[in-house]
């Protein structure tokens, strides 16, 4: 029984557990999109405006499909592959595509996304500013 | 078709500087013509020598092989380019015809073209202002290429119409007589028929020719008149006739010949013989035909001789081309047909679908498959011997250079070794000779070595057939010693693999790109659930089920020792665990199994997975929940197991709230693939402990199921000679559409069936509870009831065709039967078991049943694989944009939101395709998060947070919410928390007040307590729902059309092919299974079972129903006549009918003698006028036929025959009506509804019947549907037609498949078939079609209105090797360069 305890004890502490990721991502990534990128502060104001109008005017979604992901970890870690140099620190992965990986968790893999849309114009979506589905984070390694 | 040519090769002195812009891409593939003087131009020589080679080795100058085309073989030169075998891509050369012949492959456009124009001046036959009227239409610019030939085949179908065969058509340029324009039926040509037509004509031969009344004038045309017709056209006339090019190329006058390299010739017998392409062949014989047309030619006495070479000559350019021609000249046929250049194209084999479509590889293996608990479920084990020769090229970095080294030194025959060394300069040094020491210490980054497969690599595993994407699935390898591939068995599913000698493929993807992508698209793990329905497929099965069910038994309880044992039997030993609190603490301490269960879930405290379900087992009995006794509910609570032995429904693929299930949408896809790691290793291991083993004492019956099967069989066989014997006595009692035949069958086919269902019950409840087949049947993993009846106690009746044995011999099944018997056992009865064995007649019996079923697959394998490929090619370029709809691959619209939802099908949680199982997700957010000592919400609070909530952003459509889910989910809060709480209130409010006045805020606890919920429970659910909602949504770029295209592809395997009848209502059968599948995807104008169900205006009444029954009914004369007689009198003769007015009462029609003579005259075979009928009485009328005295008693006779057959009132195409009664309860008494059922068409007069509520009346007949009610009631029509029949099957699709399935054949606005007529008016691109079915016809019209291919669609982008604009390659990447900030040093001097 004393299991039993300590088990709902940890339940009233943290009662959010069983869904902790689905939530938390969506309010940081919002946070994320709506201020502007880092880089782009240091710009001069017209282009830091030009993006923010960009920015707004995009409409697809903000999430990253498993198709760009997919793309993007291949193309990662093929330039990794090709002894690129590593945007991360590493301890101790030598797997280019596990590499990628940590890259795109700490969102710093420096691509950008052009989504064609159907009739020829495109959006162009940086890595950082879409949101990454994190079910996928442990593909490589096992548990 | 003639695509690039190759330039002249020009001789610098110095190599022209040549910019490089890059690899070049395909944009676009125009097809043209191909004239004389094209051939010309990319000749090289001339081919007019019909030999081979001149002597040994050397090819004649001038001849088939001359090696001004290409090398010989590796030993020779080029002689245009002087390149050796590898780096010549071949020459042409050119055959000049002496005269010209047609094209087989444009005769049809020849003979099309030669219907519009003239046969002297060339001219359009078509009047001046039609002419111009058309060729504004046909210069359109925005038309498309479909419309256009459209308008071609009317402008042709309008000059054929000027001239048939009995009118002839005056030139209005230069008036010549135009006869019709015939193919000529004999041999490949044109004949013009002016004979008939033409007067003067006629008139002048026979003048020519006084003493011969029938003669012939030639009227083939020969192929040098219409060269010189085409070459007179205008060019204003061709664009017309929508001709991209001039006519003229369409006929052959010279012939270019292919270079040696596509036609090789091979050496026999050491050299001394070769052996020549069959296109080579072909060009032999058209030289030889050729060279005697010259000879004829030139020869003095040409005329007499006729021309028989050049018919010669045009049927072999004909079977150059196109050998399957239809030739009948009496040539003589090679033993063995060479084949034409149409044939290499065309077929399952030809270059569209064997080369260009599916590509041979290199990097695969293929073996025995067998299992290995002991793998992970995304491993593959490889074998040593395999890894050995499957390399993967992996570049030298500072990482792995180590590893790389010791490689190389392993060299290629020892294992983790290596094959090749690349450099980067290109050189490749093979390990096999050189010395491996050196090169490996040689080795520097930037090297890519060529090594061995290793631990971890991506492999792709396949086992054909290929129904769908999970037929190939990406998994990591380990090599392993043997010889066999072995996976975890849980993978078997997706495969539909078994281990009884299948041979499965592996294929080793070359680039990390593509190594990344297999991962992450095709890996298991992320294709655990199908996107046919959203079921999880990789699930445990088998051995996994069974020792899970045994383990879970309600005794089984182990102590510290081997409850310790097996927990480590989960993960090798290596795992953390912690003991849980034994079950039992007293005397000893004992865990039981469940506990076992909840370890396999959470193995230790600090793991987060609490996971909540209920499941019920097949065993469940209701309503007892967790009391059943036979422990068949289910329910873990926060990850531990509470009540229910584990089967099949819990962890078994094919569910969508098993347990697997639900840790996939709850956690993770790795959370479910570890705990079936764990189930496999763990009940592998246990099981081998357990022993778990079928013998002979578990398929024999104990006494009691003996007497109790022998009692049954007994009295069923009584059953059925009383029902033989009421049949022999006529007093059988008929079933509704029914004869007397069919009832006795049908009867005794009911007796026989409950004979067998109830010897399976008997065995399910007399076998001893450790019977093995018993427990695998309990528990799903292997068996059901029927078949460990059928070996124990009674194998039961064997059918054909759906039927009891049928007669092979007169009147008997078997000669050990007396005629015409009936019995049980002389139609197939098996009353043995197998274990007691069966007498030869039975065994007989038995082996018809088993042959039917084998031919039965064998035929359908055929018949749905071809349905598939339909499928799969009309569906194959449909995907999502980024705009969210889905367009094909010339971006035309297709559905502006996938399924209506734009929901992803393989994440639907719900049963029936809703995103979300709300019920599942409150109780595990309930479960999870404890209320403790937080209040209950009242449900005003409820309605007030569930409100706010939902009118924020994220659930607008705007902000990508369906307003179907947002009302579904406020829905279903106010149904389960607000209204059930208030219920719980009123209920314990009524229960307080008869026991007596209580303290109201007790009350009010306790009902919060028993269905309220907490503020922070309701916010996590709702936050938990919508964010889920979100990530459900379908991805942009999925291929989501071959995903449909397969959802409903691979069920159609399962099914049964043959006509799967249904008796729904008195026997009206309706066509299932694939026969009717593949009628609603061809858009059959003709089904088997048109059937119209017809609701009535009122439902309840049984009078009405009979009689908008007898309205729709067909009804002849002779059905409601009494009589129908010939009366001869001295006046007149006349045929008497007179109508049977009680029937006519009885079966409520309105039938009287007026209408009667109305029905008559209406009916078009009966050619009476109004004078002829005479109404003598309201039942009565009399027909007089109008004839001459000598054949009136032969019209009076053949009318007598043919009016009873009038229709006199009901709808002509509907067969038969049938009235069928639904008994419901409603409030308290028992009410009958009634609706019809009419076979047959005409729902248009079915709706407008009286008494029929039009609104409600629904046809199955999808093209009637078109027909009456529109191209959305067809789709709709489509949509519910596939969804009926295969949930007829037991089979559940997404609903999503099948409306992009009708929308596809909808979408242009009228219905197409996936047959090769609809997907031609679906795709724009010739090469798409090319490689469906047609080749040949398509690629040659292609070029006649020289259609241009942008290679946009799947097809295209296959055969040209480009990377398909779906998925992964529909975005582009750039990578961001930040900008490099000069700022240090000085500034420039000049600025």
């Amino acid at each position: 029984m004393a299991d039993d305890d300590y088990e709902i004890e940890e339940y009233v502490e943290e009662p959010l557990d069983p869904e902790p990721d689905e939530g938390a991502e969506i309010e940081e990534d919002n946070n994320n999109e709506d201020g502007p990128d880092p880089i782009m502060a240091e710009e001069d104001e017209k282009q830091e405006e030009a993006q923010v109008d960009r920015q707004a005017n995009r409409k697809t979604s903000k999430y990253m499909t498993k198709y760009e992901r997919a793309r993007i970890l291949g193309t990662r870690a093929l330039q990794i592959s090709m002894n690129a140099p590593v945007m991360v620190e590493l301890d101790g992965e030598t797997d280019p595509l596990e590499i990628a990986m940590k890259e795109l968790t700490e969102r710093k893999i420096p691509f950008t996304i052009r989504r064609y849309l159907p009739d020829g114009s495109y959006e162009d979506w940086g890595v950082d500013e879409l949101i990454v589905e994190d079910s996928w984070k442990r593909q490589v390694g096992g548990d | 078709m003639k695509g690039g040519q190759p330039e002249p090769a020009l001789q610098f002195t110095k190599q022209l500087y040549i910019e490089d812009v890059g690899p070049r891409k395909i944009e676009s593939i125009q097809f043209s013509t191909f004239g004389e003087s094209d051939i010309l131009k990319a000749a090289e020589v001339e081919v007019f020598k019909g030999g081979y080679y001149e002597s040994k080795e050397k090819p004649w100058a001038n001849g088939l092989l001359d090696n001004h085309m290409g090398p010989q073989n590796k030993t020779g030169t080029c002689l245009t380019c002087g390149g050796g075998f590898q780096d010549c891509p071949g020459h042409y050369g050119y055959l000049v015809l002496a005269l010209p012949v047609y094209n087989v492959g444009y005769l049809s456009t020849v003979l099309d073209i030669l219907k519009c124009i003239c046969k002297q001046c060339s001219r359009v036959l078509l009047g001046e202002e039609l002419r111009i009227n058309f060729l504004k239409r046909m210069r359109n610019p925005k038309m498309e290429p479909l419309r256009k030939s459209e308008l071609q085949k009317m402008i042709v179908k309008k000059c054929t119409a000027l001239a048939s065969s009995r009118k002839a058509a005056k030139c209005a340029k230069c008036g010549y007589v135009n006869g019709m324009v015939k193919r000529n039926t004999k041999m490949p040509g044109i004949v013009h028929e002016r004979l008939k037509v033409n007067a003067s004509l006629k008139d002048e031969c026979s003048l020519a020719v006084p003493n011969k009344s029938n003669f012939s004038i030639p009227d083939e045309m020969d192929p040098k008149l219409v060269h010189s017709l085409l070459k007179n056209m205008l060019d204003e006339d061709c664009e017309l006739l929508y001709l991209n090019d001039r006519p003229e190329k369409l006929m052959v006058t010279s012939i270019l010949v292919p270079p040696t390299a596509i036609r090789p010739s091979v050496f026999v017998d050491g050299g001394t013989q070769s052996n020549e392409n069959d296109i080579s062949e072909r060009l032999k014989r058209i030289i030889q035909a050729n060279a005697s047309l010259v000879q004829e030619i030139s020869d003095k006495d040409f005329p007499s001789k006729g021309l028989e070479s050049w018919i010669l000559l045009q049927v072999e350019v004909a079977q150059y081309i196109n050998s399957e021609v239809r030739v009948s000249l009496p040539i003589e046929q090679p033993t063995k047909p060479l084949s034409g250049f149409v044939q290499r194209l065309k077929g399952k084999q030809g270059r569209f679908r064997g080369n260009l479509s599916g590509k041979r590889v290199e990097f695969t293996g293929r073996t025995v498959i067998s299992p290995d608990p002991n793998l992970k479920i995304t491993e593959v084990a490889i074998p040593i011997l395999m890894a050995r020769i499957l390399t993967f090229p992996e570049r030298v970095s500072r990482h792995n250079i180590e590893k790389l080294r010791k490689c190389v030194r392993n060299g290629p025959n020892k294992y983790p070794g290596a094959k090749l060394i690349k450099k980067p300069d290109g050189t490749e040094i093979s390990l096999m000779f050189s010395r491996k020491n050196v090169e490996a210490d040689d080795l520097k980054c930037g090297y890519i070595v060529h090594r061995h497969l290793e631990d971890g690599d991506v492999v792709l595993f396949n086992r054909q057939p290929s129904l769908h994407r999970m037929s190939i699935m990406c998994h990591q390898a380990r090599i392993m010693p043997w010889r066999t591939l072995r996976f975890n068995e849980s993978v078997c599913n997706p495969y539909n693999a078994d281990f009884d000698g299948d041979e499965m493929n592996m294929h080793v993807p070359q680039t990390v790109e593509a190594r990344t992508e297999a991962l992450l698209l095709m890996g298991v793990q992320n294709n655990l659930c199908t996107p046919k329905n959203g079921e999880i497929l990789v699930a445990s099965t088998q051995d996994f089920l069974t020792s899970s069910f045994l383990i879970t038994r309600k005794d089984t309880f182990y102590d510290r020792a081997t409850f310790s044992l097996i927990c480590s039997y989960m993960g090798d030993g290596m795992d953390q665990v912690d003991l849980p609190t034994p079950a039992l603490v007293k005397p000893v301490e004992l865990w039981t199994g469940k506990q076992l269960f909840s370890i396999l879930l959470r193995p230790y405290d600090r793991m987060r997975v609490y996971l909540n379900l209920t499941v019920t087992e097949k065993s469940y009995i209701k309503p007892k929940e967790t009391m059943c006794p036979n422990d068949g509910y289910v329910c873990f609570r926060n990850s531990e197991l509470i009540s229910g032995q584990l089967g099949k429904a819990t962890l078994g693929n094919g569910n969508k709230d098993g347990l697997y299930s639900v840790l996939l949408r709850d956690y993770s896809p790795h959370g479910a693939s570890v705990c079936m790691n764990r189930l496999a290793k763990l009940s592998a291991r246990w099981i081998g402990n357990h022993g778990f083993s079928i013998g002979i004492d578990d398929v024999q019956p104990p006494a009691p199921l003996i007497l109790a099967k022998d009692e049954k069989i007994r009295i069923g066989y009584k059953d059925c000679d009383d029902l033989i014997q009421q049949f022999n006595k006529g007093h059988l009692e008929l079933q509704p559409g029914h004869d007397a035949a069919l009832t006795l069958e049908a009867k005794i086919t009911g007796v026989l069936n409950d004979i067998r269902e109830h010897a399976a019950k008997e065995c399910m409840k007399g076998l001893q509870w450790r019977n093995s087949p018993l427990i695998m049947s309990q528990c799903g993993s292997k068996g059901s009831p029927i078949n460990i009846s059928q070996m124990v106690a009674c194998v039961g009746q064997q059918s054909v065709g759906g039927r009891r044995a049928p007669n092979g011999f007169i009147d008997r099944s078997l000669p050990h039967f007396p005629r015409k018997s009936k019995i049980p056992q002389a139609k197939g009865f098996v009353a043995n078991s197998f274990y007691s064995g069966l007498t030869a007649t039975e065994f007989f019996f038995h082996t018809m049943g088993g042959r039917e079923g084998l031919v039965d697959t064998a035929v359908k394998t055929a018949d749905t694989g071809y349905m598939s490929r339909r499928l799969m090619k009309a569906l194959e370029d449909l995907s999502i944009h980024y705009d969210n709809t889905v367009r094909n691959a010339s971006s035309c619209i297709v559905q502006f939101v996938y399924g209506d939802d734009g929901m992803d099908p393989a994440q639907m949680e719900e049963k029936t395709g809703q995103p979300l199982n709300f019920d599942r997700l409150l109780m595990n957010v309930k479960a999870t998060c404890n209320a403790g000592d937080m209040k209950s919400l009242s449900p005003s609070e409820i309605c007030k947070m569930t409100d706010e909530r939902l009118s924020e952003h994220d659930m607008t459509p705007e902000g990508g919410c369906s307003v179907a889910f947002r009302d579904s989910l406020a829905k279903f809060l106010k149904d389960k928390c607000v209204t059930c709480l208030k219920n719980t209130i009123e209920d314990l409010k009524s229960d307080a007040d008869q026991n007596g006045g209580n303290n109201q805020d007790h009350l009010q606890n306790i009902s919060l307590n028993i269905s309220g919920i907490t503020a922070q429970q309701l916010e996590v659910f709702l936050r938990v729902c919508i964010s889920r909602y979100h990530n459900k949504r379908i991805e942009a770029g999925t291929a989501i059309g071959a995903i449909g295209a397969q959802s409903i592809g691979e069920p159609g395997t399962q099914m049964t092919l043959k006509t799967f009848h249904f008796a729904g209502v008195a026997s009206m059968n309706v066509t299932l299974g694939v026969p009717r599948i593949k009628e609603i995807i061809n858009a059959a104008n003709k089904i088997s079972t048109p059937i119209i169900s017809a609701k009535l205006k009122d439902e309840y009444s049984a009078k009405d129903a009979s009689m908008a029954k007898a309205r729709i009914e067909k009804t002849l004369l002779g059905q409601v006549a009494k009589s129908i007689k010939i009366v001869m009198s001295g006046r007149q003769a006349s045929i008497v009918i007179s109508l049977d007015m009680e029937i006519i009462r009885a079966s409520r029609l309105s039938i009287d003698a007026y209408k009667v003579k109305e029905s008559i005259l209406r009916t078009p075979r009966i050619k009476l006028k109004e004078q002829h009928v005479r109404v003598r009485s309201p039942r009565k009328l009399e027909v007089v036929p109008q004839a001459d005295k000598s054949k009136l008693h032969f019209e009076l006779h053949a009318f007598k025959n043919k009016l009873p057959a009038v229709v006199v009132s009901g709808i002509n195409t509907v067969e038969r009506v049938v009235i069928k009664k639904d008994e419901k309860k409603e409030g308290l008494k028992e009410v009958s509804k009634y609706h019809l059922f009419a076979e047959g068409t005409g729902l248009l007069e079915v709706m407008g019947t009286e008494g029929v509520n039009g609104c409600e009346t629904r046809s199955n007949h999808v093209m009637e549907v078109k027909r009456v009610l529109g191209i959305e009631a067809a789709r709709t029509s489509i949509i519910d037609e596939i969804r009926h029949t295969m949930s007829s099957h037991g089979m559940t699709i997404d609903i999503r498949h099948m409306m992009l399935l009708a929308d596809l054949m909808t979408f242009k606005g009228e219905v197409l078939g996936i047959t090769r007529f609809g997907v031609q008016k679906m795709k724009d691109s010739v090469l798409t079609l090319a490689s469906f079915e047609k080749t040949s016809d398509h690629l040659f019209n292609a070029s006649v209105s020289g259609r241009v291919d942008k290679i946009e669609g799947v097809s295209e982008c296959i055969i040209m090797g480009i990377p398909m604009l779906a998925g992964t390659g529909m975005i582009k990447i750039r990578q961001r360069v930040e900008e490099v900030k000069l700022n240090y040093g000085l500034d420039p001097i000049l600025t």
